[in-house]
Order: structure tokens, then C-alpha cells, then sequence
């Protein structure tokens, strides 16, 4: 049980995990959440801010709230968010706050990888894979269950190879035939363990980090960091020592907390947009319909809080969304009972 | 009679010649609605996955033109000397005949300047035979057409706007009373979204994605709403043809030319913050191009980003490098207020500072 402190929550909902964190005033980290997304980022956020309640102390308050991710608007409506920024400056603040001098993050999250490159704390250069999810965590998750591993023992498995066997990495697929093949001819599992690491990374390092400026300390955060195997496997292509913060899963989720409290703490008078911790309970939905007004047919998603419509996106000109605040919600959610204890 | 003009591919680059020449001989001239979703789709199912988006696009417009006599589709070999479009141009109608309904027509027409205005001409000959026009009406149409292909290149500019341009062109070809293209009364509206914004960015890219705001999702208009945009479509043609020293060879392809020679412009600009190039998923002549630029880029440390589309609808993944984009860019240039980006000690096999 944590104190009745005031905290700053920092959300990233992202494709596979959503994560919560709640940062003290005083810049610790008091609680971390890590939670499979699984689909559905409503339920699992909800089921988080549940979780936070009934950990933290009955007078305890949220003083500013920071969301990031591919459900960052989501998140944002739902809790109501003071910032929502993206994934790229999220991670970074957050690094760059764990260790001021850090001038590389590699980063690889469930869907997606990226590389960041900061000098003197700012963003410098950046890059995101494209089209293709290859060398991603879901992709090791997928080998892992294939081969009937936990993904938590992945890594330390791939630790005992004697000798990594060469893996096609170009491409998931193309891995995936490479490894069974391999697995045919006889070689040991954590050979082929470790030369899927190896694969991964170099794909990573030709892919995504392509071009950039690669040096120390180097940060290595995200999901996928928490597997030996990669980590060895980027230390050994790069020679240079890979650092994993100690809340290397939740980085981006610190970094909305740190953008949050950035936020809040600047403008003193700024009051939290929160919706207060009772959220867990309320009755959320979300619907979406085919607009008909022009030939774009516009997907408009609807998010509805106990049957009123709490925020629209999805249509291009504009229309749906902006109708929102002019409708039922507006003026509701600030009224609302600040912190539900 | 009445012809249909898909707006797609060559649309946006050579429409204003194909809608002066039609005005002068007094055929009508109907342009498919801009891209919509059904568009796409249908686009998406008559071509080959094998090819590029704007393809799949143009073929998504053929069908969206209804109640014509037929469909024109020209085959846009070349612009200029030296130089060829894409070979998609040139294969155009053949590669999209199967997009297009049964019971319409289509006339093509070929225009090839590598051979000179004789063979173009004699080329639309062919055209003006199928259309029951005499040679000379042919060349008349084929001088309006270029006086107006001419004045809309030359009023390309910084407060230019893309769109109406085109809907002042297409507004005349709906007149019956002759105007000549100087006198095209359209004003270019001074509130156009180019102004004082303290960011400035450049968009690289083919016309026919910079300009199709639906399959690139808005991005120009997005951008807009943070930084002053450059565009290479608004870069003169000696100014082009000055940055193409340092290649080895000439590049031949009309557009990764104006892609790569304005590009270079801005590269070597100080005043442009970053660059993003745009282009889609398995363009032949930006594979290249894009990596020449980024190379240049590199040398000069400037913020840049390759944003690769395809059929996405899906905004998030462009909104996230889009933001974080400018937050770099911002970041980055409040930093160089007091540290040089082009001083010493860089490293030039990145765009890192």
C-alpha cells in the first residue's frame, strides 16, 4: 500500500501491453502496471486504474495525467489526460530523465521498434520500422509459444548457446522456415535461440537503425528488453555496453508522467483533467458506424460513458468529432467528483 | 461529346495541357471526383498488387467516371528532352484497360517530346483523326494547351494552392465564352495557410502523392497547421537544373529530376528546419532518389524522415512520426539557437548533430 501522497499517472496503451505508472512529487516511481493489452484498451485500462485504487492510499490524489502509445487518444478520453504525446518524445523524456547523458535508446515494443537519438537531452534523429512488424516482440512471443517456451525464459535460454546457429532475419517469415529447418537438422534449442537474437538485431540495426549515430550510454528499453538474449546479442554488435533502466517496460509510461508533471507543474493553477480513480467502475463503451454524409465513409468510433457520448474521432472533415463538445458531455466531466476515494 | 479525365497520375501534372487542348476543340472534359474511399477500393481491386498506389488510384478514377463517351488516357512518354516519365506512364492505357467498364471507350493519345514537337504533334494527329478534328485544328488546340500547361507552371509559387488552381482550370473548360489563361480571374487567396509559422518544412515528393490528400491522409494539410510547407513542385526549372551538379550521371526520369534538383535547393537551404520525403510503397525511381537525398541530407545534419505510404486508412501510425517529428524539429532548433548545426566535429554518415 502506498502513501497518501499526490501522484502524477503516466499511461501508454499500446498494441500488446498497457502500462501505468504513478510518479511521486518528489520524481520516484512509486507504482508500475504492466498489463497485456489483448484487444481491448478500454477494459485494460480500466482494469489497471482498479488495480491503482486499491493500492494506493484513500486520500492519495492524481494531480496530472500523461498518456502515450496507439490508444493514446483513447487513454486520453477515458481518463482525461493533461498531455498526450507520442511515443518517440515520451520515451525520450523518460531516458533522458533516468540518465541525462544518454544519447541512444533502442527501443522495441510489441508492434513496433524504434531508435532514438538524443544529444544534450533533445531528440536529434529518430526512426520507426515501416511497413513491416518483422523482429518484433509479437514476433519472438509467436516463436516462443511455437516452440513451447515461456517468453520468460527465452532470453536466459538463449544464453546457453554454445553456438549460435545463423538464422535468416530479413524478413518473419523467412525467419521462421530458417528456424524450423535448423530445428530439423538437430541443432540444440538454444542455439537456435541465440541465432534468432542475433538475427533480430542485425535486422534491427540494418533496418531501423540505418544511417544513425549509434553511441554510448545506450539505452535499451521497451518489452524486448527484458530478454538476455537481444541484450547480449546488441552489446555484441555493437561492442558497447547496452544499459536496460530498471523500468525499462514502462518507459514510455514514465515518460507521459514526466510530460504530465512537466505540464502541471509549469501552471500551477492548471487543475488535473483526470476523471478520478472511480473510472474503473463506470460503464464505458465504445461504437463505431459507417458515415453516410460523403462518398469517404468515414469508420467514426464512438466512445460513450453510461450511454453519453464522451468523444467521437475517426471522420476526416471533422464533423462527428467536433459535434462532441457541443452536445451532452461538455462541462460533465470537470464537475464530476474530482477523486472518488 | 464528352470525354473523362481520371484524376490521378498525370492529372497533377499535365492536366492544365490536356484541358486547353480539349477547350479549344470543344470537346467537354469531365474529371473524376477527388479520391474517395469507394475510389480506392475499386482502385485496389481492378490492378495488380504488383504496382504502386497511385496506379491502383488511377484505376479506382476510371471507374468513378460515369456518364461519358469516353475515357482518355494518354501515354505521357515524355516531357521534355532527355528525359522519361516512370515507365507506369508508359504503360498506361494498356496496363489499365481492365479497369475500365465495357461499354466506354478509351482514346489515348502519345506524347513524346523526346522526339520533338513534330512527332508530338503527329502524334495528336492520330488523336484528332478519332475525333473528327483537321490537323490544323489539332496544332491550334495543341498551342492552347501549352499556353495553358505554361501559365499554370509559371504561377506555381509559395502561395499557390494546388486545388484551385486546378478547380480554376476546370471552371474554364466549363465556359462557353473563350478566356485566355491570363486572364483566368481566380484570385490565389492571400489567408492560404503559408503564413508566418516559425517552422518551416519541406515536403518532398511525386505530385500525384503530395497532392492526393486522401491517400496521404491529410499530411499536407497537417503539416500546414505547424510549419510553413515548401513544396518541390514550386521550385523553377533553372533552379532544378542548378542543383543537379555532383551526380555522376543524369538522372532521366522527369520526376525523380524535379525530386532530386529541388530537393537538393532545399537541402542546402539554412532557412528549412526538416524534410520529409513522401513516397509509396515500391516506387522504382524513389529508391533511388530517396537515397541520394538522404545522403545530401546527412552532410548537411538536417531533421529528415521518410514516410512510406500505402494503402493505409489507418492515421496512427503517420500522426506519431508526424508528431514526433516536430517535436524534433522544434526541439531541435530552439538547441541550435545557441549551438551551430553546420559547425565542426559532425559526423557525416548521420543526420545526427
Amino acid at each position: 500500500m502506498l502513501g497518501n501522497d499526490n501522484y502524477y499517472l503516466g499511461a501508454d496503451v499500446g498494441s500488446v501491453s498497457t502500462n501505468l505508472v504513478l510518479l511521486s512529487e518528489k520524481n520516484e516511481v512509486a507504482l508500475t502496471l504492466y498489463l497485456r493489452t489483448q484487444g481491448r484498451p478500454m477494459q485494460t485500462i480500466q482494469e489497471g486504474i482498479k488495480v491503482l485504487r486499491s493500492k494506493i492510499g484513500k486520500s492519495a490524489k492524481i494531480i496530472g495525467v500523461g498518456t502515450t502509445g496507439s490508444a493514446r487518444q483513447l487513454a486520453a478520453t477515458l481518463l482525461g489526460a493533461d498531455v498526450i504525446k507520442n511515443e518517440i518524445t515520451a520515451h525520450a523524456v523518460a531516458a533522458s530523465r533516468v540518465n541525462p547523458s544518454v544519447q541512444t535508446i533502442l527501443e522495441i515494443g510489441g508492434q513496433d521498434s524504434k531508435i532514438i537519438i538524443l544529444r544534450d537531452g533533445v531528440v536529434s534523429d529518430f526512426a520507426m520500422n515501416t511497413v513491416c512488424a518483422a523482429g518484433t516482440g509479437s514476433f519472438l512471443d509467436q516463436q516462443a509459444a511455437r516452440l513451447g517456451i515461456p517468453i520468460e525464459e527465452f532470453g536466459h535460454l538463449a544464453l546457453e548457446a554454445a553456438s549460435p546457429v545463423k538464422i535468416a532475419g530479413r524478413c518473419s517469415v523467412f525467419a521462421e522456415s530458417d528456424m524450423i529447418h535448423k530445428q530439423q537438422l538437430g541443432h540444440a534449442l538454444p542455439d537456435i535461440l541465440a541465432g534468432l537474437c542475433q538475427a533480430m538485431v542485425r535486422n534491427y540495426l540494418n533496418n531501423v537503425g540505418k544511417n544513425k549515430d549509434i553511441r554510448g550510454p545506450i539505452f535499451f528499453q521497451g518489452g524486448v528488453a527484458a530478454n538476455p538474449g537481444i541484450r547480449k546479442a546488441f552489446e555484441e554488435e555493437l561492442g558497447q555496453p547496452i544499459i536496460v533502466p530498471e523500468h525499462f517496460g514502462v518507459m514510455g509510461a514514465l515518460g507521459a508522467a514526466y510530460l504530465a508533471q512537466e505540464k502541471v507543474g509549469r501552471q500551477s493553477e492548471l487543475r488535473t483533467r483526470f476523471r478520478g480513480l472511480q473510472l474503473g467502475d463506470i460503464q464505458f463503451n465504445a461504437r463505431s458506424f459507417e458515415c453516410s454524409g460523403c462518398a469517404n465513409r468515414c469508420e467514426v468510433v464512438e466512445i460513450l460513458q453510461e450511454g453519453s457520448i464522451l468523444a467521437r474521432w475517426g471522420d476526416r472533415c471533422g464533423k462527428w468529432a467536433n459535434a462532441v463538445g457541443k452536445g451532452t458531455y461538455k462541462g460533465k466531466s470537470q464537475e464530476g467528483e474530482q477523486q472518488g476515494a | 461529346m464528352k470525354i473523362g479525365f481520371p484524376r490521378a497520375l498525370f492529372y497533377f501534372d499535365y492536366f492544365p495541357f490536356w484541358a486547353g487542348f480539349f477547350y479549344h476543340l470543344g470537346i467537354e472534359v469531365e474529371t473524376s471526383p477527388p479520391t474517395h474511399r469507394q475510389i480506392m477500393e475499386d482502385g485496389l481491386k481492378k490492378t495488380s498488387d504488383e504496382t504502386c498506389l497511385p496506379l491502383k488510384l488511377l484505376a479506382g478514377h476510371i471507374q468513378a467516371l460515369k456518364d461519358v463517351d469516353a475515357i482518355f488516357l494518354p501515354r505521357m512518354v515524355s516531357m521534355e528532352e532527355n528525359t522519361y516519365n516512370c515507365p507506369k506512364f508508359l504503360g498506361i492505357p494498356e496496363s489499365l484497360l481492365s479497369a475500365v467498364p465495357p461499354e466506354i471507350p478509351v482514346l489515348s493519345a502519345v506524347i513524346n517530346w523526346r522526339k520533338g514537337q513534330r512527332q508530338v504533334l503527329k502524334d495528336l494527329r492520330v488523336l484528332g483523326m478519332q475525333l473528327g478534328k483537321s490537323g490544323a485544328e489539332i496544332h491550334r488546340a495543341f498551342l492552347e494547351g501549352h499556353e495553358w500547361q505554361q501559365h499554370y507552371q509559371d504561377s506555381r509559387g509559395r502561395k499557390w494552392d494546388f486545388e484551385e488552381k486546378m478547380r480554376e482550370i476546370e471552371y474554364v473548360t466549363r465556359q462557353t465564352q473563350k478566356i485566355k489563361p491570363e486572364n483566368f480571374s481566380m484570385q490565389v487567396s492571400e489567408n492560404h495557410q503559408n503564413c508566418q509559422k516559425d517552422l518551416k518544412i519541406t515536403l518532398i515528393g511525386h505530385s500525384y502523392l503530395v497532392q492526393e490528400c486522401y491517400a496521404n491522409l491529410n499530411l499536407l494539410q497537417r503539416l500546414r497547421e505547424h510549419a510553413e510547407v515548401n513544396l518541390i513542385q514550386h521550385v523553377e526549372r533553372e533552379d532544378v537544373e542548378a542543383h543537379l551538379s555532383g551526380l555522376r550521371k543524369k538522372l532521366f526520369w522527369s520526376h525523380a529530376k524535379q525530386i532530386y534538383g529541388a530537393g537538393n535547393k532545399f537541402v542546402e537551404d539554412p532557412t528549412i528546419d526538416g524534410i520529409i520525403y513522401l513516397t509509396c510503397f515500391g516506387c522504382g525511381t524513389d529508391s533511388m532518389v530517396q537515397e541520394l537525398l538522404a545522403q545530401k541530407v546527412r552532410k548537411h545534419h538536417k531533421p529528415y524522415m521518410v514516410i512510406t505510404l500505402d494503402e493505409h486508412t489507418g492515421e496512427a501510425g503517420l500522426v506519431t512520426r508526424l508528431e514526433a517529428f516536430l517535436d524534433m524539429v522544434e526541439r531541435r532548433k530552439v538547441r541550435e539557437g545557441y549551438v551551430s548545426a553546420y559547425g565542426e566535429c559532425l559526423d557525416s554518415h548521420s543526420n545526427t548533430l
